[in-house]
């Protein structure tokens, strides 16, 4: 019996060594894991990405959520995994950035993950109700009461934005957070119990006036340094040009220390994903920004927004 | 309004592709519906990377077969094992389950599958009178009123629990408890996660009821042993047809007060986004019971506690719908799935959903109506075999329920942490049933505890601190206001003529 398990054992090794020569990525799935349950914006760019990988690097790609701890926990599951290039993750940023920044531990560090490819980046801007009177940041900044801003949690992107831009503007403002959703944020905006709310313009855009909208809503400021939507000011404008810092991203990466053909395989397999006209087709339909960064610019760019959130480390914090 | 459309979906889900994906959604519904644990979330969820293959239209027949379906067949496991197959089945087994005990499961089966049908239907057809005004229904629903309808619920389970005062404060309390563990929404800190990273966004919905409901029935079931029916019942129906499936859907009809007020309280409930058919089902049935003349049988096996429950869980479906209409927002977490199947179709969905995707949205409003009412026949065809479950021997019973309900948990987010919740909640809940705690208002005060929470605080910074004179100057909190006033002093008001009255708790 022993005889019999130790040549089974032997056979297995020699099947599974003589696998792992086959050239990346012929010999196993990989996995992509989304941290978010299915149905949300992260799953869906991921699920969307999967088949056009699959068609641009000829292996199969499995999406897999492993929701929690605010994407902690799928970015552990990444961190966890074999260096081979069979597991990567979508990350949640500058979500998971702004908790590092806060002393939060969320199981790994986001400098030792291996950044493959930026698949989206979403601008914000600040909009208040049509008929409020409010048209410009000086206005709302001048009412009465500090201006009412509307968020989904505290610690959410978009409220560690709000609460960081009006701290660099030195303007007062209540946010009022805890609505369910972000368009439960807007509509709170259009109802008018808040006066404002900072959003991904995207996410905006069906509230305002023209390109099938409601006109609910306007923008007073994109947080942008070039204009992004035609008459609105931008962050350069009102001489604040860092706010344009905020942006939210859609990054990948892998495990700690992947081998660099590993790396530049995924790298060309997602950018050509990035270019397969189902997945363009898709983006314009939904409305999802696509940009496309590599490996060496999106590392870069994870540098620089956890050395931009430190600098505001302060403003970011929730006050009591 | 639309109307040539809507007739339009209907004829074309007569040809042969579309009723095919409307019954597998319906099949699917009632099988994840039955099963505690599998809802109509899950359900949804495992099928978004399957409609990905498939055309936006079908996937909307496919959803809606399994939206309309699951409540449904939920309420067969609250009635048969007094275990709810939904969250929302929960109210549903107070009154189900003692009438499955007195061999009356087949009127309950009937009772429910005709107040779901006829649920759905009255839900659909609210919905499609608000959707000129949808849009005003959602802009008027502010963080007051939120506020309000969660006290309103609250104070409602605080009378009925009678006899048991203490015991259902002390219930609620831990029910509060519960709700407030994790990220506090305002501050960012976490309480109570006793460092675990994994309750950082607080304890689950699913695996806490499942826990509390079906687990916990499962040990007290086991530690019993026999059937779920009494022994002298089952003797006596052993040489007996099983009959009162009729009399349960007669009963809906005599008793339509009921079903209008579950169903319209279902649709208002549902067209809220943050409150579920939960809340809807519980508020149904703590509404009709308090009011009820005969509110001493609740508990006991009152038809009408059946009645009143499904009718809102179905309408519900229909409710939830109007905020996707007005604004492209999901009023469930089923229409959060719904709405993610688009986006996964390039369609991103926003307030000119129903001018840009009315295909989508009337094919999904003919599938919920197909649905509602293909399950419930379903479910009247086979209620005879179905209510054999009660006579099993529970030694086979308990092990496939626990197996089925805690792979259910697991398969949700695929998390080991979910089924030790389930285990744990399951654990405490048969100790509640052994020292006769009530679960109800554990489960109410869970459910909205955190929602009262959130909503008074935003109530507070929107009204500069002024919260009394801010809810009394909006005409709909104002209303909700009077409600829970005439719900506190309805039973004092009842006591006067009466010296003692006699209740026991449900």
């Amino acid at each position: 019996m022993k005889k019999f398990l130790v040549t089974g054992a032997t056979a297995v090794a020699l099947v599974t060594g003589g696998a792992a020569h086959a050239e990346f990525p012929m010999d196993d799935n990989i996995t992509f894991v989304i941290p978010y349950s299915p149905g949300g914006g992260f799953d869906t760019i991921v699920r969307q990405f999967a088949p056009a990988m699959e068609r641009t690097m000829g292996t199969t790609v499995v999406p897999e959520n492993i929701s929690g701890a605010g994407g902690a926990r799928g970015g552990q599951s990444v961190h966890r995994a074999d260096a081979d290039g069979y597991t990567i993750g979508i990350y949640n940023i500058p979500g998971l950035t702004v908790n590092e920044v806060l002393g939060m531990d969320q199981g790994f560090k986001l400098d030792e993950v291996t950044w493959l490819a930026n698949l989206a980046v979403e601008t914000y801007a600040l909009a208040v109700a049509a008929d409020s009177g409010i048209n410009s940041v000086e206005d709302l900044c001048a009412l009465d009461q500090p201006a009412k801003m509307s968020d989904t949690g505290a610690t959410s992107t978009a409220a560690v934005t709000t609460r960081i831009t009006f701290g660099i503007l030195g303007c007062d403002i209540v946010d009022v957070t805890g609505y369910a959703g972000s368009n439960d944020a807007m509509i709170a905006v259009i109802s008018g119990e808040v006066n404002a709310t900072i959003k991904p313009i995207t996410s905006l855009t069906k509230y305002l006036d023209g390109d099938g909208g409601t006109g609910d809503m306007k923008l007073i400021l994109t947080l942008t340094t070039e204009e992004a939507v035609s008459g609105v000011p931008t962050a350069t404008d009102i001489g604040h040009p860092e706010l344009a810092k905020f942006t939210l991203n859609r990054v990948i990466g892998g495990p700690p220390g992947m081998p660099a053909e590993v790396v530049s395989a995924l790298e060309e397999g997602l950018r050509a994903a990035s270019e397969d006209p189902e997945v363009t087709a898709w983006a314009e339909g939904a409305g999802v920004g696509l940009e496309f960064m590599n490996t060496a610019d999106t590392t870069t760019l994870m540098n620089d927004l956890s050395s931009f959130y430190q600098q505001y480390k302060d403003l970011a914090a929730v006050a009591e | 309004m639309g109307l040539d459309a809507l007739l339009d979906a209907f004829l074309s889900v007569l040809n042969g592709g579309s009723l095919t994906f409307l019954m597998a959604g319906v099949l699917l519904g009632l099988t994840f519906g039955v099963i505690p644990g599998l809802g109509g979330t899950t359900a949804l969820a495992l099928l978004i990377p399957v409609t990905y293959t498939l055309d936006p239209l079908s996937a909307m027949y496919l959803a809606g077969g399994v939206m309309g379906a699951t409540s449904f067949g939920g309420s067969i496991s609250a009635i048969l094992l007094n275990t709810p197959g939904t969250a929302p089945n929960a109210a549903t087994c107070f009154d189900g389950y003692p009438l499955a005990r007195q061999g009356k499961a087949g009127m309950a089966i009937g009772a429910s599958a005709t107040a779901s049908a006829l649920g759905g239907l009255i839900g659909l057809f609210t919905l499609l009178l608000f959707i000129p005004v949808a849009r005003e229904v959602v802009l008027s629903f502010g963080s007051s009123e939120f506020f309000l309808l969660t006290v309103l619920g609250l104070a409602a389970i605080a009378v009925s629990i009678k006899g048991k005062l203490l015991r259902g404060l002390i219930a609620a309390c831990i029910g509060l408890l519960l709700a407030f563990t994790g990220a506090n929404q305002f501050t960012g800190e976490t309480r109570f996660t006793g460092g675990i990273n994994y309750l950082w966004e607080g304890i689950p919905l699913v695996p806490a009821l499942t826990g509390l409901f079906a687990i916990s029935q499962m040990i007290e079931l086991a530690l019993k042993g026999g059937s779920v029916a009494d022994d002298e019942t089952v003797k006596e129906a052993k040489n007996m047809r099983i009959t009162g499936v009729s009399e349960g859907v007669f009963a809906v009809f005599k008793h339509w007060p009921v079903l209008l007020r579950g169903s319209l309280i279902g649709t208002v409930i549902g067209a809220i986004p943050g409150l579920g058919g939960t809340v809807a089902s519980f508020l149904s049935y703590s509404s009709t019971a308090q009011t009820a003349k005969d509110r001493d049988t609740f508990g006991k096996g009152n038809i009408k506690g059946v009645i009143a429950p499904e009718a809102a869980n179905n309408a519900k479906d229909g409710g939830s719908l109007i905020p996707t209409v007005a604004f492209g927002i999901p009023g469930s977490a089923e229409t959060a799935v719904f709405l993610g199947i688009l986006v996964l179709h390039g369609i991103e969905p926003g307030p000119q959903i129903l001018l840009q995707n009315e295909r989508e949205i009337y094919g999904l409003i003919v599938a919920l109506t197909v649905s509602a009412i293909a399950a419930s026949v379903l479910g009247l065809i086979f209620a005879r075999l179905l209510v054999l479950i009660t006579r099993i021997d529970v030694n086979i019973v308990v092990p496939v329920v626990v197996t089925l309900s805690l792979t259910g948990v697991y398969v949700l987010e695929g998390r080991m942490a979910d089924v030790a919740v389930a285990t744990i909640i399951g654990i405490f809940g048969y100790l509640m049933i052994r020292f006769d705690y009530p679960r109800l208002t554990l489960v109410i005060a869970f459910v909205l505890g955190e929602i009262a929470e959130r909503s008074y605080h935003q109530v507070r910074l929107i009204s500069d601190g002024n919260v009394m004179e801010y809810m009394l100057g909006r005409p709909i909190s104002v209303i909700l206001i009077i409600a829970t006033i005439i719900t506190f002093f309805l039973p004092a008001m009842r006591k006067l003529p009466w010296r003692r009255m006699v209740g026991r708790a449900i």
